[in-house]
C-alpha cells in the first residue's frame, strides 16, 4: 500500500512512538503521540506560517485512530472524553477554541482551515467498519495522562454505552 | 533531504487524518435508486438541494455547480497532503476515461491548497485531470465532507443523492456499473 522506502529512511532518524491501542468487543482506539518536530516539520511543510508552527509546537499532540467493528453506528463525541493527569483534569482545547486563536492572530484562512483538517471531528457518526482519525491537542505535560472516553451506539444513539479508559498516554519529546 | 523525507514520513504516518480505509456498510434508505445495488463504501445520502458555489480551476476558468443540472455529478474533495487521495486519484482517472460519453461530469475540488501544489501535484501523479481550487477551504468547509477524499453524487436535478466515504477503486465495474445504472434511471 505505501512505499516503504522513504518510511525507513525516515525512521532512522526520527523517534518511533508506539501507539497505545485500546480494543473492546465493538470498537478498536489507538492514541499515538507525536513528537513537537514531527508536528512543525508537517506544518511547516504544509506553508503554515512560523508564528503558527511556534504556537504548535508548544502543545501536546495525540493522533487518535477510531474503528467501528460493531455492526451499528458508534458516536464520537469529545464532550463525553476526559484527560487527566495525575488525577487533576485536563483541559482539551476544541476547535472553537483554535478558530479563534488563529483568527485573533490574523493567520491565513486556508492554513486555518488545513490545520481542521488535522483534528480529529468534535462529534462523528462512525458507520459499521469506519475508520476515521485526527489529533487530539492538549496542553503539554512530561508526566503519564489518563483518558476516558464514553461513546453513544446505535442509529439513534438509545444502545449501550461504550466506555474505555487508558492510563498509559503521554507527550512525546524529539530525542535530545 | 532529511526535511523531505521528514515531510513525506509525516505524510504517511499523518493518514489518520483522512479516511484511509473505510469499510462502510451501504446505505439502505428508500428512493428512486433504491433497486440499484448500492457498492461497498457508497451510501444514501439524500440531504436535499446541493449547495452551489462558484470556484476557479488551475487554469482560470470560472465554474459554478449550477452549470451541471442535467448531468449526473461526481464532486470530489481532494488535498495533496491525504495519502489516500493520492492512491485514489488514477482511479477517479480511470473513472472519467470510462464515462466520458456519459451525462456525467466529475467535478475535483483541492482543499486550501495554493494552484502551484495543486498543479506540481497533479503533474507528479500523471492524471489528467483538472481542479477546481478552494484556497480559502471554505467551500469545502461549507460542504462538509466526512474527512479527505469523500465524493458526492448528485443527481440531475441538482440533489445530492450519495456520499462515498473514503477512497474507492473506481475504475471497478461494480462502481461504474452502478454510476451506469444511475444514469439510465434518470433517462
Amino acid at each position: 500500500m505505501f512505499n516503504f522506502v522513504p518510511l525507513m529512511l525516515v525512521i532512522a532518524n526520527m523517534q518511533v512512538v508506539q501507539p497505545v491501542i485500546v480494543k473492546t468487543a465493538e470498537m478498536e482506539i489507538d492514541f499515538t503521540p507525536r513528537t513537537p518536530n514531527q508536528m512543525a516539520s508537517f506544518y511547516e511543510a504544509r506553508g503554515f506560517p512560523k508564528e503558527m508552527r511556534d504556537v504548535l509546537k508548544q502543545q501536546c499532540f495525540i493522533t487518535v485512530g477510531i474503528l467501528n467493528t460493531s455492526n451499528t453506528k458508534i458516536w464520537l463525541d469529545l464532550s463525553d472524553w476526559t484527560f487527566s493527569v495525575a488525577g487533576k483534569a485536563l483541559k482539551r482545547e476544541d476547535r472553537d477554541y483554535w478558530k479563534k486563536r488563529w483568527q485573533d492572530m490574523a493567520m491565513p484562512l486556508n492554513k486555518q482551515s488545513t490545520f481542521r483538517w488535522t483534528l480529529i471531528p468534535e462529534t462523528l457518526d462512525y458507520l459499521p467498519g469506519e475508520h476515521e482519525g485526527g489529533n487530539i491537542i492538549l496542553p503539554f505535560t512530561d508526566k503519564h495522562l489518563s483518558v476516558t472516553a464514553t461513546f453513544a451506539t446505535g442509529e439513534n444513539k438509545q444502545g449501550k454505552k461504550i466506555t474505555i479508559s487508558t492510563d498509559k498516554l503521554f507527550c512525546a519529546e524529539d530525542a535530545q | 533531504m532529511k526535511k523531505h523525507s521528514s515531510a513525506y514520513m509525516l505524510l504517511i504516518i499523518l493518514l489518520g487524518f483522512c479516511i484511509s480505509e473505510a469499510a462502510i456498510a451501504n446505505g439502505s434508505s428508500g428512493d428512486i435508486s433504491a433497486d440499484i445495488k448500492v457498492p461497498f463504501g457508497i451510501r444514501h445520502y439524500d440531504v436535499g438541494h446541493a449547495q452551489n458555489f462558484s470556484l476557479q480551476d488551475i487554469d482560470g476558468e470560472k465554474f459554478e455547480l449550477d452549470q451541471t443540472r442535467g448531468h449526473w455529478v461526481f464532486l470530489h474533495f481532494w488535498a495533496s497532503w491525504c495519502g489516500p487521495c493520492r492512491e485514489e486519484m488514477p482511479a477517479v482517472q480511470k473513472l472519467s476515461e470510462a464515462m466520458q460519453d456519459e451525462k456525467f461530469q466529475i467535478i475535483m475540488i483541492n482543499t486550501a491548497e495554493d494552484e502551484d501544489t495543486i498543479f506540481e501535484f497533479l503533474s507528479a501523479i500523471n492524471v489528467e485531470l483538472n481542479s477546481l481550487m478552494d484556497v480559502d477551504g471554505l467551500v469545502t468547509e461549507a460542504w462538509k465532507p466526512r474527512g479527505l477524499p469523500t465524493s458526492f453524487l448528485i443527481n440531475p436535478e441538482g440533489e445530492v443523492k450519495y456520499q462515498a466515504i473514503g477512497g474507492r477503486e473506481w475504475e471497478k465495474p461494480e462502481y461504474i456499473n452502478f454510476l451506469k445504472q444511475l444514469l439510465k434511471q434518470s433517462n
